[in-house]
């Protein structure tokens, strides 16, 4: 295959793509924007941990039928791969990885202190419990294990149309509150007691953000799967605060940089023949490498420029 | 030193006592802040002076006793410089910003108004050149006069101030104690201060709150009124109960 073939390939059939790659560079545009508050907070395992309760509840979502009504299950698999589930919306994945993630983030916004732990090792119970979780529930649903395991690594072919609406629909909810709350966000991160001093609403500021992180994580995992999720939400923000030291640019910057991984990295995997959302994850950690390289750089040349 | 006789109380701390899980580590405290007046709250390390401040700011309930604020008084909170994670790419003039939010105003982008007050701050503590520099970038008083730009924004009525001096050279102290200490008259404002520059403070302060842990004391007086005391000369030693040593050796 040559250059010319690949590339001619993608444009020629992108009507079949561009679902995959429009969701891909909104949920990469949405996760960087949010990424930032998360780098900032230091807890850039919470998207981590949010993805694999995501996970976890996409199994969930499978072996639920198989639990209900085992037998019809099996009929099911016997017609065929498309009907083998019990078709009812309460078993619709995204809406146990939407539930699954939101159980989650209600671990978050308990309060670490009054527990006598950090909100750290919180993550880690999280991510703890449904990692287990989601393997214990993915060995009893090995006919479905690939449709599990395209959700949690990513696959082209998994971006449904449903899925393009509901990442869009986030996507423009979550950035508008994003936005109008920006500073206030910026502040309650920043300096909480100062932030609580002042009366603004703290706590329900952090549940906006924690809520958003959980929605944001929990479409964008059913999406495009659990790997690009975690890059998008740390990378595009890590890249960004290393080129700029101002505010409103480094949210810019790392919904750009989100929004690119997404789309030309959905393009790049298809002229290699790789992994979506590897590729996607690689294409994001290029943007922090070429990041640190560029500010090394003119560090470098700002001292000889002073000697 | 202000007469605060007749000036309106903002904060009272009515017998209350405060403490960690429903255990109280200081005997009860009763104090008035009245506008216009200057707290030095001292201490030796570990006496329970957070603690009483963060009860006192509402961010931990009291194990007894209460705190009656004046209807709508709006507080500001000046932090130890440590206390702000310097990761954050926080411009000064973003910082000073944040004093202008508060409830129902965090919405949107700053308004004029909002631009004017945070300019009118940091020239006030003599930083206006400073407004689009990093405040991480700064020097401990370059920074700690700009975290006070921040509370004169917020048009509070009380302003509590955690260490102010801590890790100043002895200019900049002067410079962040004589600020604080007009910040009161420029803004008919009370101000609460936790210092260890306990002989400065007694200087500086309209009355003082000594609190030590160890020694199960509480005592809120005076400036004269707590060199003369027992307690503060137990801690501190006579020579400076007499107020006899330079601010310098007080540290």
């Amino acid at each position: 295959m040559t250059d010319s073939t690949s590339w001619h390939e993608l444009f020629a059939n992108l009507p079949i793509f561009k679902d995959a790659i429009i969701t891909g560079g909104l949920a990469g545009a949405l996760l960087g924007f949010i990424g930032v508050h998360v780098v900032l907070r230091r807890m850039v395992f919470a998207s981590s941990a949010i993805a694999q309760a995501a996970a976890l509840g996409v199994a969930l979502s499978f072996w639920m039928p198989i639990i209900i009504d085992p037998v019809r299950h099996a009929a099911g698999h016997q017609a065929g791969s498309d009907v083998h589930l019990i078709s009812s919306l309460l078993f619709e994945p995204v809406l146990w990885a939407i539930g699954a993630s939101l159980l989650a983030t209600l671990v978050f916004i308990a309060n670490p202190v009054r527990l006598h732990l950090t909100r750290e090792s919180l993550l880690g119970l999280v991510y703890l419990c449904s990692g287990a979780g989601a393997v214990i529930v993915g060995d009893r649903i090995t006919q479905e294990a690939h449709d599990l395991s395209a959700i949690l690594f990513g696959s082209a072919v998994v971006v449904q149309p449903a899925d393009l609406v509901l990442v869009s629909a986030a996507t423009v909810v979550l950035l508008f509150g994003h936005l109008l709350s920006w500073r206030a966000l910026i502040f309650v991160g920043y300096d909480p007691i100062g932030a609580r001093v002042q009366e603004l609403p703290v706590r329900r500021l952090n549940a906006f953000l924690f809520l958003s992180i959980g929605i944001a994580v929990a479409l964008s995992t059913r999406a495009l799967g659990a790997l690009p999720v975690f890059a998008f939400s740390v990378l595009p923000a890590m890249a960004a605060l290393a080129i700029s030291s101002r505010m409103s640019v480094v949210f810019g910057l790392a919904t750009l940089f989100g929004a690119l991984s997404g789309v030309a990295g959905y393009a790049i995997s298809f002229r290699g023949e790789l992994p979506v959302g590897a590729t996607q994850s690689a294409l994001a950690a290029a943007f922090v490498a070429a990041a640190m390289l560029g500010r090394f750089l003119v560090r470098v040349l700002r001292r000889n420029g002073d000697g | 030193m202000a007469d605060a006789v007749d000036r309106a109380p903002l904060l009272r701390a009515l017998d209350l006592r405060v403490g960690y899980d429903k255990r109280s580590i200081l005997p009860p405290i009763t104090a008035t802040i009245a506008r216009g007046e200057l707290w030095a709250v001292i201490g030796p390390n570990g006496a329970g002076k957070s603690t009483f401040v963060r009860t006192l700011l509402g961010l931990q309930s009291p194990v007894a006793g209460r705190v009656e604020r004046a209807p709508e008084l709006r507080m500001s909170y000046v932090p130890q410089q440590g206390a702000l994670d310097t990761i954050f790419p926080i411009s000064v003039a973003e910082f000073v910003l944040m004093g202008r939010q508060g409830p129902g105003r965090f919405f949107g982008l700053p308004g004029r108004a909002d631009l004017e007050v945070a300019r009118a701050a940091l020239a006030e503590v003599d930083a206006a050149d400073l407004g689009r520099r990093q405040l991480r970038d700064l020097s401990g008083g370059q920074r700690q006069r700009v975290m006070i730009a921040r509370a004169i924004a917020s048009r509070a009525a009380l302003f509590v101030l955690d260490e102010p001096t801590s890790a100043l050279d002895i200019s900049s102290e002067q410079q962040v104690m004589e600020l604080i200490t007009a910040l009161r008259a420029r803004h008919d404002a009370a101000v609460v201060m936790v210092t260890h520059l306990v002989e400065d403070g007694l200087e500086r302060a309209d009355r003082a709150l000594l609190l030590d842990r160890d020694h199960d004391v509480a005592l809120s007086a005076t400036a004269a009124e707590m060199r003369a005391s027992p307690a503060f000369a137990h801690l501190y030693g006579r020579a400076l109960a007499r107020a006899e040593v330079r601010p310098e050796v007080a540290r």
